[in-house]
């Protein structure tokens, strides 16, 4: 299977004082395509999905969106850009409704001067919210409901519906599946295959090797602050993977060829 | 990890249907002036039923009800102002100095000959309120200082300025007293200008807070700050509005004052600040953020001052009435931490 | 870390902003006397800061004027007592919040060659105090029975209602007042009964509720002492709002600007008036004498009366005794 290319950044790099984070990395993403992004703790993972959303620039290289360079110098305008990130520690907040979370920092006025004060058009973005998580594969609840009253795998569903709702171009996902119950992660990995076939591009994660071979078409290692291994989802095995990420097999050799 | 089973194990029959009735605060607290008022009126020989009583309950509302509005939205946001009583006395001071020194208005304009002076004596104590809620946004986002240590700086510095500025002397301008006099027969009537001028805010701070943007990320940020930012909230500029909000609410509040005083004093809102959060949290706010409703804090305001009235009705030690107010406030907070651990473990 | 520092930072500029507008530097060569009090900004003794300027600067006198600004407090008063001691000045005027509390700071300023003061009110053994000079508070309370029985034209055989408005159960010019009210009433006006009494904790408008309060519950009251300038401000704010001016009589204290203009307009039937200025001026002159000069005062104790001020005491009069403020 091929993609057509969405987002790309090429030989990026980014140091800590002298620690280097990530080192000379490059990598595609293709719509409708799911690229797993593992490694070990303090192999760059973090540092390149900070790259990638927008969170971090990088000291060198090129980021491209739809093959065209970007400067992201805000999350907030990758997010425009149509570029959205689920952070692991972000969450929801607990106190609004699913639909307020939902439709958080892009609230739908109402018509006229009330809406130029800020008042809101609360019943619209209820059933919108409602009608966006049913299409994506979330039909659990009704919006209206404060999202403290749901339970865990229910709020992490309704974060990623909320992700994948508002993406236009990529969602980029890290650890969507952490602290999730077998059943729940199911979901999580059901909405995250909707996405797929919205076409998505999608960058997922994890430390969790079987969700990452279940659902990603490709699969890039990451050790050390390099890209030590790209390559179809097929080509790994639990056991290979492991082997990639731990350094157990090297590859740098086959690499540069 | 919660499960969708443990809701079945909920009490049922009517002991629950009741407990989910009063897990509404609002419900709550309007049965508990229900049940104050009928207590105090038979204790007090019927004298507490006097629509005048309504009247005397009504003007002490006003005088907090405006800084608990603000200290509503602050505690949602998960902060606390402890600076709003100083800003009250410095507010009403700072009116009555321009009214006088300023614009030459002094304290034998009354009635409506008042009118402008008034008005323009409301602006300029919005403004000082402003000023303050500026200084503590600064100190907060700027210079990253817990909101209770920030306010609490700015509550020594404001009751100061207050003193310094009066001479520790009330300063008695201009003065329209039918302002905060029922209008008509007492007897008959328990409302005043200042009273439904008061409540005319209220509506409008309560449909900004609960059907507006502003509101919605004042809650957003007080549930989840990481959320919030996540979403695109720039929270530090949203803080700063509150804490202005705050500060012009408290303004109006120094205005109230000094209209029901007929001069501005620096001491009219001395402890002012306890009373507006110990309002908000018997109105059901959360001080962990994230909670809390305006009808909860009109009605927690309500039922503060139905309590301090009724004691002195029916002749209770005044020192009483302080130990009264605290156990309310522990009662709310102990209401709070039940329903807590009630939908916690849904 | 940084953090902390910062709020430290924060919280020592308000404080030093605070003191900086309390203190003023003067030469050293000057006679030095420290006036220290608790509860600073109360108008009392803004007034008697007036008084206290005046005749430092007629007998060259640098004047180190300090106390909390607003807490009536032992615990907040020992500790500026004792840093003021440390400055070494010659002579200290001190207004003891507390008779017990306060001893041993005195004792320390005495033991320290300092030649001590009190005013206003005393510490428990005046054997080392050089003076000690007040104003007759009991006396100002028996006035005020005076001028509202009056002002109610008291006739033997009827009954009148009467309520006091304090602003705290332990204030002790608040307690001396009460006694010599009831004491008074005892004693001439045994119709009128004290029906209820409450607190304002130094806030105006409650001050003002607990006057409403009282309007409705005692429909027939005839007269309220309202005991301190506080309790005035609220309790004429209170009135005016009820439109009972002229028709319940109120007899306030404190002379301040704005309480002798209500006086002027008939809010108030009377405003009983210290004279605190005075008070100050002596202490400094008696302290001045005895460093100066090594006179001793004629006598230890002075009681420097109070004074009623109606709307028919002379225009001159109700000047002097308007407390000026700052």
């Amino acid at each position: 299977m091929s993609f057509e290319t969405v987002y790309e950044v090429r030989n990026v790099s980014k140091r800590y004082g002298s620690v280097v984070a990530l080192d000379d990395a490059s990598l595609k993403i293709g719509a409708g395509e799911v690229v797993g992004l593992v490694g070990d703790n303090g192999a760059g993972k973090s540092t390149l999905v900070k790259v990638l959303s927008g969170a971090h620039q990088p000291d060198g290289g090129q980021i491209l969106l739809d093959g065209e360079e970007h400067v992201w110098h805000s999350p907030k305008i990758a997010l425009e850009a149509g570029v959205e990130t689920l952070y692991q520690e972000s969450g929801l907040a607990p106190h609004l409704t699913v639909a307020q979370n939902v439709f958080l920092g892009r609230e739908i006025p109402v018509k006229g001067i009330l809406g130029k004060m800020g008042f809101l058009a609360r019943k619209k973005m209820a059933a919108d919210a409602e009608a966006d998580l049913e299409r994506i594969g979330i039909a659990f609840a009704s919006s209206g409901r404060p999202v403290s009253a749901l339970s865990g795998g229910q709020r992490q569903a309704v974060a990623i519906g909320r992700s994948v709702t508002w993406a236009r171009k990529v969602i980029i996902l890290d650890e969507p599946t952490n602290h999730l119950g077998a059943r729940q992660a199911g979901e999580v990995l059901h909405i995250i295959e909707n996405a797929k076939k919205q076409g998505l591009g999608v960058v997922f994660i994890s430390h969790t090797l079987p969700h990452v071979l279940q659902v990603c078409d490709r699969i890039v290692v990451l050790r050390l602050g390099k890209i030590v291994k790209d390559a179809p989802a097929s080509f790994f095995t639990n056991e290979t993977l492991l082997g990639y990420i731990t350094g157990a097999i090297q590859t740098l050799q086959e690499d540069a060829e | 990890m919660t499960d969708s089973k443990q809701d079945q194990l909920k009490p049922a029959g009517i002991g629950a249907g009741i407990a989910k009735l009063f897990s509404n605060q609002s419900i709550l607290l309007v049965a508990v002036i229900l049940v104050l008022g009928i207590f105090f009126s038979i204790q007090s020989g019927g004298d507490f039923a006097k629509v005048m009583v309504f009247n005397n309950i009504l003007t002490d509302w006003g005088s907090i009800i405006l800084l608990a509005v603000g200290q509503t939205l602050v505690v949602i946001s998960g902060g606390i102002d402890l600076s709003v009583g100083a800003t009250v006395s410095l507010s009403s001071v700072v009116s009555a100095f321009v009214m006088m020194n300023v614009f030459k208005w002094d304290g034998t304009i009354t009635g409506d000959a008042a009118t402008v002076p008034l008005l323009v004596g409301t602006l300029i104590a919005v403004l000082t309120g402003a000023a303050v809620g500026v200084v503590n946004a600064i100190l907060i986002n700027v210079a990253k200082i817990v909101p209770f240590i920030a306010t609490l700086a700015t509550l020594s510095a404001a009751g100061g300025l207050a003193i310094i500025i009066s001479g520790g002397q009330p300063l008695q301008g201009p003065s329209n007293f039918s302002l905060i006099s029922a209008f008509g027969d007492p007897r008959l009537n328990p409302f005043s200008f200042m009273i439904i001028a008061v409540i005319v805010v209220v509506v409008i701070a309560g449909l900004f807070i609960h059907k507006a943007k502003l509101g919605l990320y004042t809650y957003a940020i007080g549930s989840n700050t990481f959320a919030a930012r996540g979403a695109g909230i720039n929270v530090e500029r949203h803080l700063t509005k509150v804490y202005v909000l705050s500060g012009v609410f408290a303004g109006l509040g120094g205005m109230y004052s000094y209209i029901r005083l007929g001069a501005g004093s620096p001491t009219s809102g001395s402890g002012m600040e306890l009373y507006a959060i110990a309002a908000t949290v018997i109105g059901g706010a959360s001080l962990m953020g994230g909670v809390g409703r305006i009808l909860g804090t009109v009605l927690g305001t309500l039922v503060l001052y139905t309590v301090q009235s009724g004691l002195l009705m029916i002749n209770v030690s005044p020192d009483w009435k302080q130990i009264v107010v605290a156990i309310l406030i522990a009662g709310a907070v102990a209401v709070q931490g039940f329903k807590f651990t009630s939908k916690r473990s849904k | 870390m940084n953090r902390s520092l910062k709020t430290m930072t924060a919280v020592a500029a308000a404080a030093a902003l605070s003191i900086g507008f309390v203190s003023a530097g003067h030469a050293a060569t000057q006679t030095k006397i420290a006036f220290v009090m608790g509860a600073e900004a109360d108008p009392f003794f803004q007034a008697m800061k007036v008084g206290a300027q005046a005749q430092a600067t007629a007998s060259n006198v640098n004047l180190v004027w300090q106390g909390d600004p607003s807490h009536y407090d032992v615990q907040t008063e020992v500790p500026i007592v004792d840093s003021v001691i440390s400055q070494a000045p010659d002579g200290l005027v001190l207004i003891p919040t507390d008779p017990t509390g306060l001893q041993a700071s005195s004792d320390k300023a005495v033991a320290a060659g300092i030649q001590v003061a009190n005013v206003d009110t005393h510490v428990a053994d005046l054997s080392k105090v050089l003076t000690f000079i007040t104003g007759d508070n009991g006396d100002g309370g028996a006035k005020a029975a005076d001028a509202i029985a009056g002002a109610i034209k008291y006739t033997k055989g009827k009954t009148y209602q009467v309520v006091v408005g304090l602003t705290s159960k332990t204030a002790t010019t608040n307690v001396a007042r009460l006694d010599g009210f009831k004491a008074q009433i005892a004693k001439k006006y045994p119709g009128i009964k004290i029906k209820d009494v409450a607190y304002s904790a130094s806030n105006p408008q409650t001050a003002s509720s607990n006057v409403n309060n009282w309007l409705t519950k005692y429909p027939n009251l005839s007269g309220i002492f309202a005991i301190d300038g506080t309790n005035a401000s609220g309790a004429a704010a209170a009135l005016q709002s009820k439109k009972l001016v002229g028709k319940v009589a109120l007899v306030g204290y404190d002379a301040y600007p704005a309480n002798v203009a209500l006086l002027k307009k008939g809010v108030f039937t009377a405003l009983i008036a210290q004279d605190p200025a005075a008070e100050a001026r002596l202490a400094i002159k008696t302290l001045v004498a005895k460093i100066v000069n090594g006179k001793n005062p004629a006598k230890r104790d002075v009681v420097i009366p109070n004074v009623a001020l109606t709307k028919s005491t002379s225009a001159a009069n109700l000047k002097k005794y308007t407390y000026v403020a700052n």
